[in-house]
């Protein structure tokens, strides 16, 4: 069992992150800063319960997400899986390849053309279901096992969704490298 | 290169350091012999960290200050029940 006077020194640390994440997710700063305020006082009002010693930060993620479907419930728990079409893996690397004139390696540097922006763009396009294991893995650093546990899908989903999240998110960024003239799209 | 397929099947798997020793040390025996699989590997590698850096956003200033005033409002509301 944990203390809820101890809630602030213990969750506080992970506002931040959090913050971050609900940014992508309702790609608002208002709804942001809701959802993050409904999770921390949904965790406060649970912590009593929350077993100490377990992952706390994973036990918040799954409130926020939690919060966030809620909230917004814009989620597809069974994404569409045509949604995305078929893409061949390593998406970017490749299209940047066939690029006329590449010099080795020239796919290496080739992400620098792209601004932040341009990626958080990419981030959020992509349908929800793909995004939330993107941005888990990507953003957050949690492993397989701990997205697993946050969205409540099995692992094999999580790893699906994931390669196919980035795949998405990389035709994304060569859609945006094509239409601001950065590559000769050879379609 | 033969086996370039399987190192590319693995690759998400391998930056993301889910693999079990045995198949990620098939993946390096690969790469060890494959130029143009070290540098996809590295392209994934380093936009995994592009995403990782831009994902990012900082909080409004006032954002811990509300968070924590929403706190104390609330235990102090469940005091007052008790």
């Amino acid at each position: 069992m944990a203390d809820q006077a101890t809630f602030e020194d213990d969750a506080m640390e992970y506002a931040p992150q959090l913050y971050s994440a609900a940014l992508r997710m309702t790609r608002n700063p208002a709804d942001a800063e809701d959802v993050v305020q409904e999770t921390f006082l949904k965790a406060y009002r649970a912590y009593g319960s929350y077993q100490a010693g377990t992952n706390r930060k994973a036990w918040l993620y799954r409130i926020l997400t939690n919060t966030y479907i809620n909230k917004y419930r814009k989620a597809q728990r069974r994404p569409n899986e045509v949604e995305l079409g078929e893409l061949q893996d390593i998406y970017l690397y490749k299209r940047l390849g066939e690029q006329s004139g590449a010099s080795v390696s020239a796919e290496l540097t080739a992400l620098d053309m792209f601004v932040d922006q341009d990626i958080v763009e990419a981030i959020e396009s992509l349908p929800e279901a793909f995004r939330l294991p993107v941005l888990y893995a990507d953003v957050e650093g949690f492993s397989y096992k701990e997205i697993a546990e946050i969205l409540d899908v099995p692992i094999g989903t999580v790893m699906s969704r994931l390669h196919r999240g980035r795949k998405a998110l990389q035709r994304k960024l060569w859609n945006l490298a094509v239409e601001q003239g950065l590559v000769e799209s050879s379609e | 290169m033969n086996g370039c397929e399987n190192a590319v099947e693995y690759v998400y798997q391998y930056i993301d350091d889910e693999l079990t020793l045995t198949r990620k040390a098939r993946v390096r025996w690969h790469l060890r012999r494959c130029g143009h699989c070290v540098d996809a590997f590295q392209f994934e590698t380093q936009l995994k960290a592009r995403i990782k850096m831009a994902g990012k956003e900082e909080p409004p200033a006032d954002f811990f200050t509300s968070l924590r005033l929403m706190i104390e409002a609330e235990r102090g509301a469940a005091e007052k029940d008790c």
